[in-house]
């Protein structure tokens, strides 16, 4: 069998904030075309892996490769140019422009923003900024957002603007997308929408897909493999079922009383 | 203002994004600038020259500083500064024998490149250590004005400014004077608009609210802040150029310090951030509210028999612009512009509210 091709890999990457040392030796790989879940309780340095990865927190040893390539120390928007998108575990969208202008910033990699094109809008920008709209109009169909379009970010519900951070994401052209929690604080209905949003990305997209998540269910029925943290620690890995049932990873959610209980 | 949304549809992308999609803006739109175009044949010398001729040329000072702070999200106290470079750049510039419209670009280059310089070392920092820095700026820029004795010819000396000229032909009437500010006016205007709704204008916006968010979908949050220094303070050393030639035409040091700046802060606070219309709103209320209410107070005092001092008099405005200032960042943040905004949106449903 053909070894699959790794597009990201952490390797034994630490990091520490002042005295605690949020990431330990931690390494993993993600390959082309999987979901890849990243779980462990609160504090646990999930957020952190993912924050090293786009440049926020560089790490302080150990190296981060995209598609065999360095990118530690790299700057956010850099990362961003090589083709990782991510959304934020507390929604980080643009107040002040509609839905339309915020997944529209997601072009922005593909487009030419200048000044000069702005006042010769006519000339330069209209025919850029029509084809991109187009692109943009795709991504709306697929995610269903065709009726907020044109609302003001702020009168939009949770639930949907989790999903305008999505498409947003997808509007760049990923060939990795980085969610962090895109599923926190929905019901069950909206979950399941989120669910299938991520799985039919993956298939008409090719995407490659690095998901923390909270919620076991959704982990264990989207992630082909995964990595379970506790303290900046891998504690369990591999397939679902098996890091799920390890018994660190029940210590680590339940303690030594719920892993006697579960057994 | 009796009309509806209603029945009006747009078939493309093109047509959804036009600056005006609702006719009716339009054909307002189109009265207005007619009589703004037409105003000499109208108006008296009087009300042309004091007016509305600093209305238009603060509203353009206006919009270019609101880009900053509206769009770009980044204080800047140190603008009028901004607008001398400008001004005595352009000035000297013409009397070195360049054309005016060479003149105004070496102006607002001047300017640009200085509050870039300036910028980028502000830019390290972010809100109020930003607006200190950049009242550094205004400091410096007056003292050196001042003490340069090249630029200004003397703390107490004004600079003549040549006169106007478009291609080379001299401009000498006061519509003449009042159509080139308003020529640029129009222009930064337009910019503005199309900045909205542009990869451009969304970058900064992005910047503006969440920068780490703005990274990560690609935008170098230094970068565009940056940019938006350089785009506005070209604008202010263009505008402060036309100040000097269509306005004051003598240029001193006085007119362009610390009140100045706050006095351009206030219009583009209390008209609205990143709206120009507010920019227009807010230019006239700063400028113009001060002169009423200095005749209003005037007369109060001749009528209750009390003897106002002239110092006083001229105080008041400032306590204006702060009051202005303060009560809007309370009330309505967003300005006239959203004041305006809030009536027409009810009028639009007017009398059938649940509608909306």
């Amino acid at each position: 069998m053909q070894e699959p091709e790794k597009v990201l890999e952490i390797r034994s990457v630490d990091r520490s904030f002042g005295g605690l040392r949020a990431l330990k030796e931690v390494s993993l790989h993600v390959n082309r075309g999987e979901i890849f879940g990243l779980v462990g309780p609160n504090g646990s340095g999930k957020t952190t892996i993912v924050n090293s990865v786009t440049g926020f927190y560089p790490p302080d040893k150990g190296d981060i490769l995209f598609e065999g390539r360095s990118i530690k120390g790299m700057a956010p928007h850099r990362v961003a140019r090589l083709g990782i998108a991510r959304t934020f575990q507390n929604l980080a969208l643009f107040r002040g422009m509609s839905v339309l202008d915020n997944i529209l910033v997601g072009r922005h990699i593909h487009m030419h923003p200048s000044a000069l094109a702005a006042l010769f809008y006519w000339v330069w920008a209209e025919r850029e900024e029509l084809r991109h709209r187009d692109i943009v109009e795709e991504t709306i169909d697929f995610l269903q957002l065709q009726d907020v379009r044109d609302t003001p970010i702020e009168i939009v519900p949770l639930g949907l603007q989790k999903r305008i951070e999505l498409a947003r994401a997808l509007v760049s052209e990923p060939r990795m997308l980085i969610l962090d929690e895109p599923m926190a604080g929905m019901n069950q209905e909206e979950k399941e929408y989120m669910a299938r949003f991520i799985l039919d990305a993956r298939e008409e997209r090719g995407l490659t897909v690095l998901l923390i998540e909270h919620h076991m269910d959704v982990v264990s029925a989207l992630c082909d493999r995964m990595t379970v943290l506790s303290y900046g620690e891998q504690i369990a890995g591999g397939k679902p079922a098996e890091a799920l049932s390890n018994p660190r990873v029940i210590e680590a959610y339940l303690g030594t009383k719920g892993r006697e209980h579960a057994a | 203002m009796l009309y509806r949304l209603a029945g009006i549809r747009h078939t493309t992308y093109r047509s959804a994004r036009q600056l005006f999609p609702i006719p009716f803006d339009r054909k307002l739109l189109g009265f207005v600038i007619l009589l703004g175009v037409a105003a000499p044949f109208y108006l008296s010398p009087l009300h042309l020259n004091s007016y509305l001729l600093p209305w238009v040329i603060w509203t353009t000072a206006a919009l270019g500083l609101n880009l900053l702070m509206g769009w770009a999200g980044q204080v800047h106290l140190g603008y009028a500064a901004v607008m001398a470079i400008g001004a005595y750049a352009a000035i000297h510039a013409t009397r070195f024998g360049l054309p005016l419209e060479a003149a105004l670009l070496v102006g607002g280059l001047a300017s640009s490149v200085i509050g870039l310089a300036f910028g980028a070392a502000a830019l390290r920092v972010k809100g109020l250590y930003l607006a200190v820095t950049t009242l550094a700026m205004q400091s410096i820029v007056d003292w050196t004005i001042v003490h340069v004795p090249a630029i200004s010819g003397g703390s107490q000396a004004t600079l003549q400014a040549p006169t106007l000229r478009l291609f080379g032909l001299p401009i000498e009437t006061d519509a003449g004077r009042y159509w080139y500010a308003l020529g640029l006016c129009a222009i930064v205007t337009v910019f503005l608009l199309n900045v909205s709704r542009t990869s451009f204008g969304r970058a900064l916006v992005a910047v503006r609210e969440k920068d780490f968010a703005a990274a990560i979908i690609g935008v170098s949050p230094f970068k565009f802040k940056l940019l938006a220094f350089w785009c506005s303070s070209f604008i202010g050393g263009v505008t402060g150029a036309i100040l000097a030639f269509c306005y004051y035409r003598a240029i001193t040091p006085e007119q362009f310090h610390l009140e100045v700046s706050i006095q351009v802060v206030a219009m583009v606070i209390v008209g609205g951030l990143g709206s120009v219309l507010g920019s227009y709103f807010g230019a006239g209320l700063v400028l113009l509210a001060p002169i009423f209410l200095n005749n209003w107070v005037a007369s109060l005092a001749s009528a209750l028999n009390l003897s106002l001092q002239t110092d006083v008099l001229s105080q008041i405005p400032l306590v204006l612009y702060g009051g202005l200032i303060v009560g809007f960042l309370l009330f309505e943040p967003l300005g006239l512009a959203k004041i305006y905004d809030n009536v027409r949106n009810y009028f639009l449903v007017w009398p059938f509210r649940h509608a909306r």
